[in-house]
This record gives structure tokens, sequence and C-alpha cells, in this order.
């Protein structure tokens, strides 16, 4: 014990006593991941306030009389361009001087208002540029939102009834039209996420500093002073095994604290507002702590065993990215799959833990489905462990 | 004391090892039936050239890797069947074990002493008198990749014997040193003698095995040729010192060949 103790401390101490490593590992990431999804959203909502702020250019051809006046009191800001031949237009909409084009029939009042059953009905053409923003804006606005406007008040012009011609309205006054439990609703969508997380923070946090926990000591010649002390092989493992659980544990739960915190900055709207908000009984909270710390013992244990058959560290993060990928696929599997999971299901490695986590949150997991997981996780963990060991007794491997 | 009996440590080579030897065979001895004994209170010297065994001897004692056949007994234990009480016995040193760059002297004579699980007053005691000797104290709180390779070397010998180890195994112990690290370290492995330490090294170096060695072993090819004192080799080859019965020796071990 005492020799998995020191060993586990002196790895600890690698990253803990090392300003620079300190910063690379739990600061770095937390900034870049909070500054980029920061840029992200305000980018976006820059572009989305841009558009939305624009003025829409438009060309009206045989616009009846009135038609500008509604458009001037729906609010919609606009200016007209003088409609002179199509041509002419076709050009402006493609090099985004215009935004949209709208074409009545010659005399469209009229045709409107001297409608006999059996006539033609007149057709409004609109025309618009999908590849420019501002031209797709307009596009829904005016097009789709208020020519509808103007059809309804043309023909209620036209009837005196317009309730009858409605038949039926679909949720016109039902405000409370969603019966769902929030605390499942809020699990439903972590559920979906978390896994995608642990995965991420808790496999790609811990790759680099495993890889050079034991690659690294190959490739330094320091492993070699270890494997002459008087502590068996698997202190040495259990050691280095434990210690990377630590620092992947600890680095993402930093990560998940500032993702919380953070959260209104990166995307703009409290959790509340995005619908993320989420209260844990403790037995849940138990439950995700004991498949979080076997998941990061899992983890920790693979990527160990991947660097022990590396002899540099460059080797092992070639021999760990396919790895990684394979993690990362059976991790975020769980985010497009539906439905009841099949039981056997839950042997499924790393797979079965995002399923098992998904499960607690939506508060849907069985006792059998939990134990399951979790002992297929730390059983496959300490086979590694073991593996790991046998490999360490190998002066092939350990290539001294 | 340290017993070995008949050992034997063939590496099997793959192909790109047998391309740089140039052999078709996949086998190579390293270490071919070799026997000694090395008894406290002494300096044991193996003496060849490169290649020719020596540090996959000590290796073997060390129990870093495992012999392919015969028996290596350090203080009654046996490597393979107890290697955790062969290495309490041990300290090991070579120019290719070095220690984690990035922490202090300090951090890691603590680190190896509590390894050996030996009583924090000791190792006080220890790190005193090693670091003292050696001339460490000035620079022991600096991390090990800001020291020269003299002030490194130094550091590594104090890391190694910080648990007092009965037995010391020295790879090339003045390799890459200079005059002076080197004298002090030779001076040093005299001062474990008389303390009644054993001392086992391997040198290249004629005049270091003529000065400190008590008896030394010269190994040819995986084979020990000869064994014995000084004075022992020198009448038996007829040779006026070292150098020449060496080469007495190897040139017999070619012409055999």
């Amino acid at each position: 014990m005492s020799g998995i103790r020191q060993i586990c401390g002196k790895e600890l101490a690698r990253v803990f006593y090392d300003k620079k490593m300190l910063f690379s590992v739990f600061v770095l990431p937390v900034v870049i991941m909070i500054a980029v999804m920061s840029l992200v959203n305000t980018l976006g909502r820059k572009q989305e306030e841009d558009v939305e702020s624009h003025r829409a250019v438009l060309c009206l051809e045989n616009a009846p009389d009135g038609f500008e006046e509604l458009l001037k009191s729906s609010g919609i800001s606009y200016t007209i361009k003088p409609f002179s031949d199509e041509g002419e237009v076709q050009t402006m909409l493609l090099e985004g001087e215009a935004d949209l084009w709208i074409a009545f029939p010659e005399a469209f009042a009229q045709m409107v208002q001297e409608y006999r059953q059996g006539d033609a009905v007149p057709q409004i053409k609109t025309y618009y540029n999908p590849s420019e923003d501002y031209s797709r804006e307009a596009y829904n606005t005016i097009s789709t939102g208020f020519l509808e406007l103007y059809r309804q008040r043309l023909l209620a012009e036209r009837v005196d009834d317009m309730a009858g011609l409605t038949v039926f309205t679909v949720n016109s006054d039902n405000p409370e039209m969603m019966i769902q439990d929030d605390a499942k609703a809020g699990g439903k969508l972590m559920g979906m996420m978390l896994p995608y997380f642990v995965t991420i923070l808790l496999f790609a946090g811990a790759m680099g500093i495993g890889t050079d926990m034991v690659a690294g000591e190959k490739e330094r010649g320091t492993m070699a002073s270890l494997l002459v002390s008087p502590i068996p092989r698997s202190a040495i493992v259990l050691g280095k095994v434990f210690a990377l659980m630590i620092i992947s544990g600890i680095s993402s739960v930093i990560y998940v604290a500032a993702m919380v915190v953070f959260m209104p900055q990166m995307l703009g709207g409290s959790s509340e507002e995005l619908g993320i908000s989420l209260v844990l009984s403790p037995s849940q909270i138990g439950m995700l702590a004991a498949l979080l710390v076997a998941i990061a013992f899992l983890y920790s244990a693979i990527i160990v065993l991947v660097s022990v058959f590396a002899k540099t560290v460059k080797e092992a993060g070639s021999y760990i990215t396919p790895v990684y990928m394979l993690v990362l696929v059976l991790g975020i599997t769980t985010m497009f799959t539906n439905g009841t999971p099949k039981e056997w299901y839950y042997i499924i490695p790393i797979y079965n833990t995002s399923l098992a986590l998904q499960g607690i949150l939506t508060q849907e997991v069985t006792g059998g489905q939990f134990i399951l997981t979790l002992g297929v996780t730390l059983v496959l963990g300490a086979a590694m462990v073991i593996g790991i060991a046998k490999a360490f007794e190998s002066e092939k491997v350990m290539a001294i | 004391m340290i017993e070995i009996r008949d050992l034997t440590k063939v590496y099997k080579l793959n192909k790109k090892q047998m391309k740089e030897s140039r052999t078709t065979n996949p086998r190579k001895t390293a270490v071919d039936h070799l026997s000694l004994t090395a008894r406290p209170g002494e300096i044991y010297g193996l003496l060849g050239p490169n290649g020719a065994g020596k540090t996959t001897t000590l290796r073997c004692i060390s129990t870093i890797i495992r012999p392919t056949q015969g028996e290596i007994y350090v203080s009654g234990h046996e490597v393979q069947k107890e290697p955790e009480k062969v290495r309490e016995k041990i300290g090991f040193l070579t120019g290719d074990i070095k220690l984690d760059p990035q922490f202090s002297v300090d951090y890691m004579f603590e680190f190896f002493g509590r390894l050996h699980q030996i009583p924090e007053e000791k190792l006080r005691a220890r790190k005193e008198e090693l670091f003292t000797y050696f001339g460490i104290k000035d620079f022991a709180h600096k991390k090990m990749k800001e020291l020269s390779t003299g002030m490194g070397q130094k550091a590594a010998i104090a890391v190694c014997l910080a648990h007092d180890p009965d037995i010391i195994i020295f790879d090339e112990p003045t390799n890459g040193l200079d005059v002076i690290t080197a004298r002090s370290v030779t001076d040093y492995l005299k001062k474990l003698r008389t303390e009644g330490k054993l001392v086992i090294i391997s040198t290249h170096i004629m005049s270091e095995a003529e000065k400190i060695c008590d008896r030394i072993g010269i190994v040819i090819g995986g084979h020990k040729v000869m064994e014995g004192r000084l004075d022992e080799i020198l009448q038996e080859t007829g040779s006026e010192d070292l150098e020449d019965a060496f080469f007495e020796l190897y040139r017999q071990t070619q012409g055999e060949e």
C-alpha cells in the first residue's frame, strides 16, 4: 500500500508542483473552452442581430394600392428599389443589392375584387436568393409571413364570416399544452450531454498526462529507477492509474463546474431559459459518483495499458488516438439512440456507462442495470491493471 | 553475498536487430554459463570490452531482466523467486538509469527513501551524510534537469544509496565524469568497502579496475575467461599490467574462436 501511495503521490506532485503543468491541465482548457464558446455565441448573435436589424431591400412589381401602406404598418423595416425590368432585378438579387422581388400580376386588385367562382386565382410570385442571409430573412418575414396576413385581410373583405372558413384552430389558446416532469425533462437533456462530456473530459484530460506517466518515463530513462525499487510492479501500476484517475477526475470536475458557472456567457441565456435546470436526489448523486469513479478508473487503465507498449510519448500518442476515437464513438452513441435499451447493451463496456448515466438522470435505470454496468467497468479496469502489471514484468515491453 | 551459478542470458532479436547485427541467427547469447561469487567487504570488478555481457550480468543481478538459465542469489534470495527481497538489499546505478528531471534532488532522495520504507529520522541522517560527502547540499533544491552531468551523477549516486544498501551494483561508475568527480566516486566505493559492503562494478577502464577492485572477473564474449586478484591474473598470464593481461586473454579467446 505504501508503494502505491508513494508512486501516486509522486505523479500528483509532478502535476501539482509544476505551475506550467497546473495551468495547462486545469486552467487553459477551461479558458479556451469558455473563450471559444463565448466567441462562437457572440459572433452568432451579432450575425443574427445584424440580419434582424437590416432594412430589407424590396422590388415591387405591379404592387396594388394600399400594399405599401399595409407593409409599413406591419412594422417591417424595408426600403423600395424601383422596378425596372426582370433582368436587372435578377442581377440585383444575385449581387445582394436587392433582397426580395415581389411580382404581382397586372391588375391584381381588380382580379381579386371581381373574382367569381371558376376564375383563375391570381398568383403573387416572390423571388429571393437563399445564399444571401438578408434575402433569406426577407423571404421568411415577408413572403411566408406578411403575405399570409395580406391574404387573410383580402379574404376578410370577401367573406362576412371568417370563423366559418377557419373550421378549427390548434392550440390558439392553450398555455398548458406541455405536460411533463421538469426534473425528468432536465435529466433528458443532461443525459444526452453528460456521456459526451464525460468521454471528452475524462479521457482527453487524462490522455496527455497518462502517456507521459509511462511512455515518458521510459523515454527519459527514469522508469528503470522505479523498477529496481523494492515494491511490486503492481504497486507502480496502481499508483500511476490512481494518480491519473485523480487528475482526470479533478480536471473534469473543474470543467463541469466552469461550464455550469459560465453557461450563461457561453450560450447567451441562464440555465433555466435553456431548459437544463436539474435537481438530483442524493441516491442519483451517489450512483453518478460511483459510475464516474469506475469509468475514470477504466479510462486511466486503458491509457496506461496503451502507453506501456510505446517507447516514446509520441508513439503513445499515435497509439492512443484510434482508441480515443473508439471510446468517443461508444461514449456518444447514446446521444443518437432512442427507445428502451436492451438488457444486453449493459455488458458493452463504455457504452453501458453512457446508457446508465443517461438512465440515472432520466430515472429510468434499474438497480440490476446499474450494478451490471458498474461491475463490467470495474472488472474490465482490474483486468487491464493485471495486464499492465504483466507488461511491466516483460523486459521486452519495458525496453530496458 | 552475490552468488551467480551458471548464468546464461539469451536475447531474441527481431528482424531489424538481426539486420543491424548482420546476423541471420534470431538468438543472441549475451552471457554464456557465467558463474561467480562476490563477498561482503570487497569490490568485485567485471572487466571486459563493450558487448561482453557485463551490463547484462549486472541487470540480471538487480532483477531488471530475467536470466534465461542459471540462478543468482543475492544475500540468500534468488532473483527470480524473491525479486522484491533482492531489490531491498541492493543499490543499483547505471548511466542509463536517470532520475526524474523535473524533481529536485531533495525530493528524489526522499521519494526513493520512502519507497524503501526508511524511517524519516534515518532518512534525514542519511541525506545529511551523503549530501555532505558528495557536496550536494548547495544544489539539493535544484531540479535534476538544471544540474550538470557531474552534479547529476553525484545526485543519482546519493539517491541510490539513500537506503544504505548492503550490496552496491554500479555499471560503469565513472563513465562520463570529470577526473575530480570520478575520484570522489571511487573514493566513496572504497569507503563502502571498509564499511563491509559488497560493491560490484563493471568497467572497461583498466586503470580503474587495477586501482579499486579487490578481485576482477574478465568477461569476453559472454564468458568469464579469468577471475582473481590483480597479482594472480598478472602471474597467470605472465603480463606486467592488466591491459597486457587483458589483451593476452583476448588474443587467446579470439584464437579459439
